[in-house]
């Protein structure tokens, strides 16, 4: 860690700055190259989930009286069920890609319209959660690297190992019996859109927000707390203080700076699990979102749904993955990334 | 390594006093998955309409939920499934992961090249989602809703395995014992294998927690399971709805799930200390993507960790 960022940090000073842009633009490139053939896959283990189903959708649609095998048969044809499966997830991906996922086979909504209605209450508590997690965890793991020893390192390291125990449900609860049961300051449950004026919506997003963000700012504080303090011990941190620079500024250019990769890391890592984290805050706060769309669904067996969420929902991984990696090589502006 | 060294009197990291308290608490779990349905005071099912949302007291230790069953015995006899269906999911990433992450180390490029990339498009598919996905398509039991959290399960095995059989068939006790004519078979069992072994003692424990919790929210959604079961997921939703009533009541089979993940994160812990900082690696911290392991030579792409 400390060889790698030392490097990093030669070969910063080494290298002209076209190359290092050259560098960060071929590291992109890369990127777009792996990503492809992943969403590919990941999408076609989707698609041939809800193909290799026992269910009979065509059966389930027509009902029980109406399902005669002529009809079955023409319903699948209708379909497009009766093709083989490479030929179905064609159709369905060039479809996809065009936004069309399809239609619900009992409400006969749009799968689209039905996931777009969903996404903006994830959205707005995984984006909240983000913020609070950065802010939350940035600062506790700030403190604890300055304080090292101290008793506010060892509160935060214990309150830390506490909150990575809890399950975001568990964590949620917790904060419903707390804000919204006993003190009765928030909303126990519900969403209400920014539409509908911004305070309602803050006031009903932001105990979910918090349940979510806990846990991943546990880990952002514990792995910031970890390179903050190697960083700190570093030959140009004491030649920084030797030049006589404010400490203000050797924290944040220096410390914090080299420091930040691998909570940024963990903070893009940890998305998969804030995403289940809000399939849980949905479930434990009543909200309309994509977890209960897809709970539904799977109740009903309604295949086409679940294909559409669970296409939307690794796309989103798949994505942020990449901005992530890509935030990180901007932000070192290294040849190599950045090894964490 | 003789065999002599390798068995020591007592594990060392069990004497530690964490680790210790963490194989008593999971070893008291065990217990309650084996005979805590014979042992529950009262039946699990047994509605009382006399003693609702009742505290805890001799009679019910732990109070009684919205139908007057008693909470202890709900709880000891959920035990079983939930740990039953944990250990599926392990066992499922252990035995596919483990061996294809030693076996890529040793099959050439192209084989590792794939696997890779099987492994980064699995990651993607986030595990809870993807569990409801299957229960859509192969029926709503736990059973089928654990195997693919298992599925998911063997990507996280096999990155830690890879890894570290990577790091150690590189050392040059390796090379020497293969210039001494060792087979290979014989050099990866005895001098990559039983080093590797440490690394996936921490992944195992460290997947059961998330396993155990993996268990416990699909039952808190109400997956895999009939409404009268009980599970400790099932516990905690039904306490939820009667938060006005009784507000301390999710915090039962709150604590119980917290106490089981963190036992078994400690434990974890305690392994990975007496292995030392940079000698084991946390799938944690290993990135989901790496944009840039494929455009490297196979040693290049695997940079050292720092210790979480």
């Amino acid at each position: 860690m400390a060889v790698a960022e030392l490097r990093a940090a030669g070969g910063a000073l080494a290298a002209p700055r076209r190359r290092r842009t050259r560098a960060a633009a071929s590291r992109i490139g890369g990127g777009l190259a792996v990503l492809i053939p992943i969403l590919v896959l990941s999408s076609f283990i989707t698609y041939s989930l809800g193909a290799l189903s026992n269910s009979n959708p065509a059966a389930t649609i027509l009902g029980q009286d109406a399902a005669t095998p002529a009809a079955v048969a023409h319903l699948d044809q209708v379909l497009g069920l009766d093709k083989p499966l490479i030929v179905q997830y064609w159709d369905w991906l060039s479809q996809a890609v065009r936004g069309n996922l399809g239609v619900s086979y009992f409400t006969q909504i749009p799968v689209s319209q039905s996931i777009a209605q969903r996404l903006p209450v994830d959205l707005s508590i995984a984006i909240g959660a983000v913020i609070l997690a950065v802010l939350i965890g940035g600062t506790a793991g700030t403190v604890a690297a300055i304080r090292r020893g101290g008793w506010i390192d060892r509160g935060v390291t214990l309150a830390c190992s506490a909150v990575s125990t809890l399950p975001a449900f568990v964590v949620g609860i917790i904060l419903v019996v707390v804000f919204a049961v006993g003190a009765r300051w928030l909303p126990a449950n519900g969403y209400v859109g920014p539409t509908a004026g911004v305070g309602p919506w803050l006031a009903h997003i932001i105990l979910p927000s918090l349940a979510l963000a806990l846990p991943v700012a546990a880990d952002v504080a514990r792995q910031l707390r970890t390179s903050l303090v190697s960083v700190l011990e570093q030959n140009y941190i004491t030649g920084a203080r030797v030049r006589g620079l404010p400490n203000r500024r050797i924290l944040i250019r220096h410390g914090l700076r080299n420091a930040a990769g691998p909570a940024l890391t963990i903070l893009g890592n940890d998305f998969p699990i804030m995403l289940a984290g809000a399939v849980a805050a949905e479930a434990v706060f009543s909200l309309p979102g994509l977890g209960q769309l897809l709970l539904e669904a799977a109740q009903t067996r309604d295949i086409p749904v679940v294909q559409g969420v669970l296409l939307v929902v690794s796309a989103f991984v798949i994505v942020i993955n990449l901005v992530v990696n890509m935030a990180l090589s901007l932000l070192y502006r290294s040849a190599d990334g950045v090894s964490v | 390594m003789t065999r002599k060294t390798r068995r020591a009197p007592r594990d060392p990291v069990l004497r530690q006093p964490s680790a210790m308290t963490a194989v008593a608490i999971l070893a008291i779990i065990v217990f309650l998955a084996i005979f805590g349905s014979a042992l529950a005071p009262q039946s699990p099912l047994a509605i009382d309409a006399g003693a609702l949302y009742k505290g805890p007291s001799l009679h019910h230790l732990l109070g009684t939920d919205y139908l007057g069953r008693d909470v202890l015995s709900r709880l000891m006899a959920g035990t079983r499934l939930s740990v039953l269906t944990a250990f599926e999911a392990v066992g499922i990433g252990l035995v596919i992961g483990a061996p294809l992450g030693v076996a890529t180390v040793f099959l050439g490029r192209a084989f590792d090249f794939t696997a890779n990339r099987v492994a980064d498009a699995l990651m993607t598919l986030p595990s809870i989602f993807f569990a409801v996905a299957v229960t859509a398509a192969l029926g709503n039991g736990l059973v089928q809703a654990m195997f693919p959290v298992g599925i998911l399960l063997v990507p996280v095995f096999f990155r830690v395995t890879r890894a570290a059989t990577l790091e150690f068939s590189r050392a040059q006790y390796v090379e020497a014992a293969e210039l001494l004519g060792g087979s290979k078979l014989h050099v990866i069992r005895v001098h990559v294998l039983r080093k590797v072994m440490p690394t996936m003692a921490v992944t195992t424990a460290q997947a059961a927690a998330g396993a155990l919790l993996a268990v416990s929210f699909l039952t808190f959604l109400g997956i895999g399971v009939q409404p009268p079961t009980p599970t400790w997921g099932g516990v905690l939703s039904s306490d939820l709805d009667y938060l006005n009533l009784a507000p301390w009541a999710p915090f039962i089979p709150g604590a119980l799930i917290a106490i089981t993940v963190g036992a078994l994160n400690a434990l974890a812990d305690a392994y990975r200390d007496r292995a030392g900082a940079g000698e084991l690696r946390s799938p944690v911290t290993d990135p989901v993507i790496k944009t840039h392991s494929t455009l490297q030579p196979l040693e290049a792409a695997d940079d050292r960790q720092p210790a979480a």
